[in-house]
């Protein structure tokens, strides 16, 4: 065949040609590359990330937006309830956090009230508890019908809960916390790391060892609640030490 | 080390770069001459500074992910009471990840800046290809592309107050990266793309 009808001189130059465009833009590519993986790997190995989820050992879900606190409605953020600089070994008195996600209208819900109503007030220093205090947060979630900020209101008042109560309407909390039933319950570690999910119950996660472990049922019923997992994982660290 | 010690070192291969582009460029580039004959020329300048450019914003935007990283530990990186705070943006679950594949920020900086790279690279290897025109427009594509992306990241940190050095470092260099695919764009049009040629056809 002719090209630029140089015949078989020209395809043989043409075929060099591509051959050489081919060359430049393989040698660009390994450079462009090998930077490309040469970060990656300075990145990975000068640090370790923890995944957001809601599983013992990752990062809590952030949320942030309104929450009754008994006086009223006011603006929430969850992160204002952490202490990132904790550690197990610290000896600063920071509060682990208690999440309870609930629905007013929902059975199971209601009959806990008392309860964490109850645990709320036990996992306290001021009550001799003796580890750091324990704050608790309940997330109101619409999964049985639906419901207005005053009936959330009424449902804290009426049950005489000392913890704020933060609405999810609209802000679908629940969504990133992976929620598929109320009411779940979460501990969660000063600086944000879950360390135990009543989705889960039997695993918490040693901040210690920074590994899950299996924790027990000192009840035998075949399930661990909040109260249980909270003292063996909170004195776990040593109890007033903290 | 201080972060903006850190940051300051980016900031350092960008504005080399970018003074490259510059007409101050010829009179830098003298330095280079030695070690690469091609930023002899005016397009050699240009590609040794798309080159610094692109390579500073790859470093910032690694810088980036390391950051994103460190904070997901429970590491406070470059955080403080003033506008300038990092930490209240990268370390936003909100915003520190791209809506479409959720992937953090400096990762896609590091593809972004690794693909520019590529483009330059494969232009300045092979500057007389039949392709060159098709890879600098290409360029100049992606970096306009990059616009939106950058509006929509200082939308975000408009919404919380905040200034990320580091992010805007990377939004800088890809802007600078527009500028300097627009005077590759524009040099490849005119007769000085290739003086060399020039100057041989002209003897015949």
């Amino acid at each position: 065949m002719d090209v630029n009808g140089f015949g078989k001189n020209g395809e043989n130059m043409n075929s060099m040609l591509h051959n050489e465009e081919a060359s430049a833009r393989s040698e660009a590519g390994i450079v462009a590359m090998s930077m490309f993986f040469a970060g990656l790997l300075v990145v990975a190995f000068t640090s370790s990330p923890i995944a957001t989820g809601t599983k013992p050992g990752e990062r809590a879900p952030l949320f942030s937006g309104k929450a009754y606190n008994g006086d009223g409605w006011e603006t929430f953020a969850f992160d204002d309830l952490l202490t990132p600089e904790w550690n197990p070994n610290s000896t600063e008195d920071a509060p682990w956090i208690a999440v309870e996600f609930m629905d007013r209208l929902c059975g199971h819900c209601v009959s806990a009230a008392e309860e964490v109503g109850d645990w709320s007030e036990t996992y306290k220093k001021a009550n001799n508890w003796p580890g750091p205090d324990v704050n608790f947060v309940a997330i109101h979630v619409e999964f049985q019908g639906s419901s207005n900020r005053a009936d959330i209101s009424e449902f804290r008042d009426s049950n005489s809960h000392n913890f704020p109560y933060f609405d999810d309407d609209g802000v679908d909390s629940f969504k990133d916390w992976d929620i598929g039933a109320t009411p779940t319950y979460f501990l969660v570690q000063p600086n944000g790391i879950v360390a135990w999910n009543s989705g889960i119950p039997n695993l918490a996660w040693d901040a210690q060892s920074e590994e899950s472990i299996t924790i027990g049922d000192p009840n035998g019923d075949g399930r661990v609640k909040l109260n249980e997992a909270i003292e063996q994982i909170i004195l776990s660290y040593g109890g007033a030490t903290q | 080390m201080n972060e903006y010690a850190v940051l300051s070192i980016h900031g350092v291969i960008i504005l080399f770069g970018l003074l490259l582009l510059t007409p101050f460029g010829s009179s830098l580039a003298t330095i280079l001459h030695s070690r690469y004959e091609s930023t002899k020329t005016k397009r050699g300048q240009l590609i040794a500074g798309m080159v610094f450019v692109c390579f500073g914003g790859f470093t910032v935007s690694a810088h980036t992910l390391w950051m994103h990283n460190k904070l997901s530990e429970g590491q406070s990186v470059c955080s403080g009471d003033t506008i300038l705070n990092c930490d209240g943006l990268i370390g936003n679950l909100s915003y520190n990840t791209d809506p479409l594949f959720s992937q953090p920020w400096g990762l896609i900086g590091m593809v972004a800046f690794t693909a520019l790279m590529w483009l330059v690279l494969t232009i300045g290897k092979d500057p007389m290809s039949p392709q060159t025109p098709l890879f600098i427009k290409a360029g100049l594509g992606a970096t306009i592309a990059g616009l939106p992306v950058i509006g929509l990241l200082v939308s975000y940190e408009i919404k919380e107050g905040l200034i990320c050095p580091f992010c805007t470092t990377a939004h800088i260099a890809n802007i600078i990266a527009l500028v300097g695919f627009f005077l590759l764009f524009r040099l490849n049009e005119s007769e000085d793309w290739a003086p060399e040629t020039k100057k041989y056809f002209s003897r015949k």
